[in-house]
């Protein structure tokens, strides 16, 4: 399972695939202050990112990929 | 297309490659120099490369690839092409070509053949390695190579999205990227971000929204409008490769050295006119490109914005401004879609508006106006279609058909004639008859252009034959330390397939015959008073309805005291009887079977096979051949081959009450002669026509028919004169009747021994015709 939804926050694992795309942003609105952790995410499909970026959780550790961090820090700010 | 089908056509294509491919490397080792041939050749082995990868056929796809990087190299010129490259190449073409006649037979590579496709496959990158310094770059060195030739490098305006960038990635020779993703590209199984993760030479990445992300609640994760903009090092070629499925998506920029302060100010102003001209003609290509996107049927939101964007940065380049703020103005108070904004752009088109001193656009527009709206991509496609020459495969099965079905069609027309006569004599119908008769003319027309389109079909060049001979006359002369310029003429003479077929292998016999035994060392042409290279020249030329070959050399010609003393020592011929020939039959010797000068057996020639291989099999074509050689000058082979075999036309002749058919070629005339002229000597009988004697030979009598020859009201015989090679004969027969075209079947089953006949023929009327085969009759 790429992402496991817990009670604080989503963690997202390995690779996350297009499909997770839809649940993801469900979760995402229905939190109040969502957060989700990416320490363990090697990769995310584009639909994700743009999930990610769109509704703007916090992000409790940034992923080890460089692009993709820098790709949340700047829709973040 | 299944997979056999599929396989089917890759050999059939692979063969064809390979053709080209040895073709274009003799061409390319003549002519090192020539660009065209070598990107010609580059793209053959591409394609062959290209299409091996269909299928899992390991080795041979190594060897292809290796001869490949290999050309690369050659091509872009950081390797010289050299012997030592053209046999390696021509080694592994040779592989190759086994290779996929194992395929054919097999359907698959042996694993076996993995450790030679290795070994030559390591061959051919031996050359690689000592001009540069590591494989890996090459490709690199080619891609910069292909940058530095393109024309000269006119400063684009920057494009407002490169201000984006930090400053620090913004480097001179770096590519810039934007990547604008289509809304449904996921449903395409596309991941935009991986793919620009993925780019060579990454060096910069930001992601933004198209457009501003929509309110939580009606946002669609699904539609992607995601921008992606990155900078590479990568050369541009490779990020172009890397992004080519998504070519009208992203946009390119190559940075360049200073980051030009405000290029979009007003650049027509400042630069000379040749670049003003350049920039003008720019703005009018990029215009239509944009049209005619606008013109696409479907058109995304993104795009329709994409290209406003464009056009609004095109005004800013326009030298005349006044009309660049109209024309600026109109746009933005322009409705959004994709149809207004096609209509601003005609109307604003830069070539026929503002700015009408434009030299060249006028023709770029003209073709674009009238399929506005359509889909001129397509449009383009349909119209290159259409101008192209189209070419079907078809197998030889089906033409063979087809060829049998015209034979079978030519005698039942046939038939018309002998209705119409029964219409006459038995019903008495004379108007019928006639009627008939017309009907026929009309269907004996259309019969005769049908066989003649398909005889078309069947036409080859003898060109087809010729192509190999550049590799044979190079490989044997090299190894035989001799040197041989080939000359070949009239390749595009025209036979049937057939012919041309069974022409490849006397020809060959031929070739080696005169690069092994006629034409001499560099050393002994020098002491000659020749030219140390030899010249053996290959010419076709069509005479009436015979192709003609003539191969000469200027060799030693054929030593005739030799020749005599071989056959008499090989008890081929008599040793009084050897003397008493002249010399023009003396040579004709070398004719007979199992006749060889050669001392030694080697691989090219001596072992008894020779001309009378070649003889045999021109004759069993109807051709002929003919040999004259003059000593110390060279010989020349003259092959006589028809043009089609398919049908052949013969005279009826009747004798002893039978009717029997006899080949239109071999008969020279017919004659009446009066009995009281025929000379009788002993039991031969001869008679004089036209200051000539000819012998007599009655068919009854060769047919062992026991009647004697009948003479006609006037006392007469008839004689058909007929050519045997290069003597003429008078048969005496009872009577003459038309000629007829037939498709001759050769007998078959027991009958196949009996020689003195060529084969059979089915009649218009229902019988079965006999042809004769003179030649062995008497």
């Amino acid at each position: 399972m790429p992402i496991r939804y817990l009670k604080k926050h989503a963690a997202l694992e390995g690779q996350v695939s297009a499909d997770d795309a839809e649940a993801l942003g469900q979760w995402l609105r229905d939190q109040n202050a969502p957060v989700v952790h990416l320490g363990k995410c090697d990769q995310v499909h584009s639909a994700v990112l743009q999930v990610l970026m769109a509704l703007r959780p916090r992000v409790s550790a940034p992923p080890a990929d460089p692009w993709l961090a820098e790709a949340l820090n700047a829709a973040a700010a | 297309m299944n997979s056999t089908e599929l396989l089917d056509q890759f050999i059939l294509e692979a063969r064809e490659c390979l053709e080209q491919i040895g073709q274009r490397l003799l061409e390319v080792e003549r002519a090192p120099d020539d660009k065209a041939l070598l990107n010609d050749l580059f793209r053959q082995v591409h394609t062959l490369k290209g299409n091996c990868g269909l299928f899992d056929f390991k080795p041979l796809e190594r060897v292809v690839h290796a001869g490949e990087d290999l050309l690369d190299r050659v091509r872009n010129g950081t390797l010289a092409y050299n012997a030592g490259i053209a046999d390696a190449l021509l080694e592994a073409m040779d592989y190759t070509g086994e290779l996929i006649d194992l395929i054919a037979k097999e359907g698959n590579v042996p694993a076996a053949a993995d450790t030679r496709a290795q070994a030559l496959a390591a061959a051919l990158r031996q050359h690689l390695s000592p001009a540069g310094v590591a494989a890996a770059v090459a490709p690199a060195a080619a891609a910069a190579a292909s940058a530095a030739s393109a024309p000269v490098p006119v400063p684009e305006p920057e494009p407002d999205w490169l201000k984006a960038l930090p400053a620090a990635v913004r480097q001179p020779g770096r590519v810039a990227l934007r990547y604008r993703p289509e809304a449904e590209c996921f449903f395409k199984g596309e991941d935009p971000w991986h793919l620009a993760r993925q780019t060579p030479g990454l060096q910069h990445l930001q992601a933004a929204p198209q457009q501003a992300w929509a309110a939580p609640e009606v946002f669609d994760c699904y539609r992607c409008n995601l921008l992606l903009t990155l900078v590479s090092d990568a050369p541009q070629a490779y990020v172009e490769e890397h992004f080519r499925y998504v070519p009208e998506q992203v946009e390119l920029h190559l940075l360049q050295a200073p980051p030009a302060a405000a290029p979009a100010a007003a650049p027509a102003a400042v630069v000379d006119d040749a670049v003003g001209e350049l920039m003008r003609g720019r703005i009018v290509r990029i215009w239509d490109e944009q049209r005619a996107l606008l013109g696409r049927p479907g058109i995304a939101a993104g795009t329709v914005a994409a290209t406003h964007t464009t056009f609004n940065h095109l005004l800013a380049c326009w030298a005349d401004t006044t009309a660049a703020s109209s024309a600026r103005r109109a746009l933005a108070g322009l409705a959004p879609g994709a149809t207004p904004l096609a209509g601003w752009a005609v109307q604003y088109h830069p070539a026929a508006a503002s700015t009408g001193d434009l030299p060249s656009p006028s023709a770029i527009v003209a073709p674009l106006e009238p399929r506005r709206g359509s889909t001129p991509a397509v449009a383009d496609e349909a119209g290159a279609g259409a101008n192209g020459q189209k070419v079907l495969r078809v197998s030889q099965d089906k033409i063979d058909r087809l060829m049998d079905l015209i034979g079978e069609m030519v005698v039942a027309k046939n038939a018309l004639p002998y209705l119409a006569q029964r219409a006459e004599d038995v019903f008495n119908q004379r108007e019928l008859a006639r009627e008939i008769k017309t009907q026929y003319s009309v269907i004996n027309r259309i019969a005769e252009d049908m066989q003649h389109a398909i005889m078309q079909v069947r036409m080859l060049p003898v060109g087809t034959v010729f192509q190999r001979f550049g590799r044979l006359v190079r490989d044997i002369s090299k190894k035989l330390g001799k040197d041989v310029s080939l000359v070949i003429e009239g390749e595009d003479t025209e036979a049937d397939k057939n012919v041309i077929e069974s022409l490849a292998d006397p020809l060959i016999h031929i070739l080696r015959n005169s690069l092994d035994h006629g034409i001499e060392l560099p050393a002994v042409r020098l002491a000659a008073g020749k030219p140390a290279q030899g010249t053996l020249r290959v010419a076709a030329r069509q005479e009436g309805d015979r192709v003609i070959l003539d191969i000469s050399d200027d060799g030693a010609g054929v030593h005739t005291g030799r020749v005599r003393a071989k056959a008499v020592e090989r008890g081929l011929i008599p040793a009084d009887r050897a003397d008493s020939l002249t010399e023009h039959e003396a040579v004709q010797l070398v004719f007979l079977p199992g006749f060889s000068t050669a001392e030694a057996i080697s691989d090219l020639s001596g072992r008894g096979v020779g001309m009378d291989v070649v003889r045999n099999a021109v004759e069993r074509v109807n051709g002929t051949v003919e040999l004259s050689s003059t000593p110390g000058q060279g010989t020349k082979i003259r092959l006589t081959l028809p043009l089609s075999m398919a049908v052949t036309n013969v005279m009826m002749i009747e004798t002893a009450g039978r009717r029997f058919g006899v080949p239109m070629d071999l008969i020279v005339e017919t004659v009446r002669v009066p009995a009281e002229d025929i000379h009788h000597f002993k039991r031969a009988q001869t008679v004089v026509l036209r200051g000539r004697i000819v012998p007599l030979r009655a068919l009854n009598e060769l047919l062992a028919l026991d009647m004697p020859p009948r003479l006609n009201a006037d006392a007469e015989h008839a004689v058909l004169v007929v050519r045997l090679g290069a003597e003429t004969i008078g048969l005496l027969v009872d009577d003459f009747h038309g000629t007829s075209d037939i498709i001759l079947k050769p007998l078959e089953g027991v009958l196949t021994g009996i020689t003195g006949f060529a084969g059979t023929a089915l009649m218009g009327d229902g019988s079965v015709l006999m042809i004769l085969n003179p030649k062995e009759l008497v």
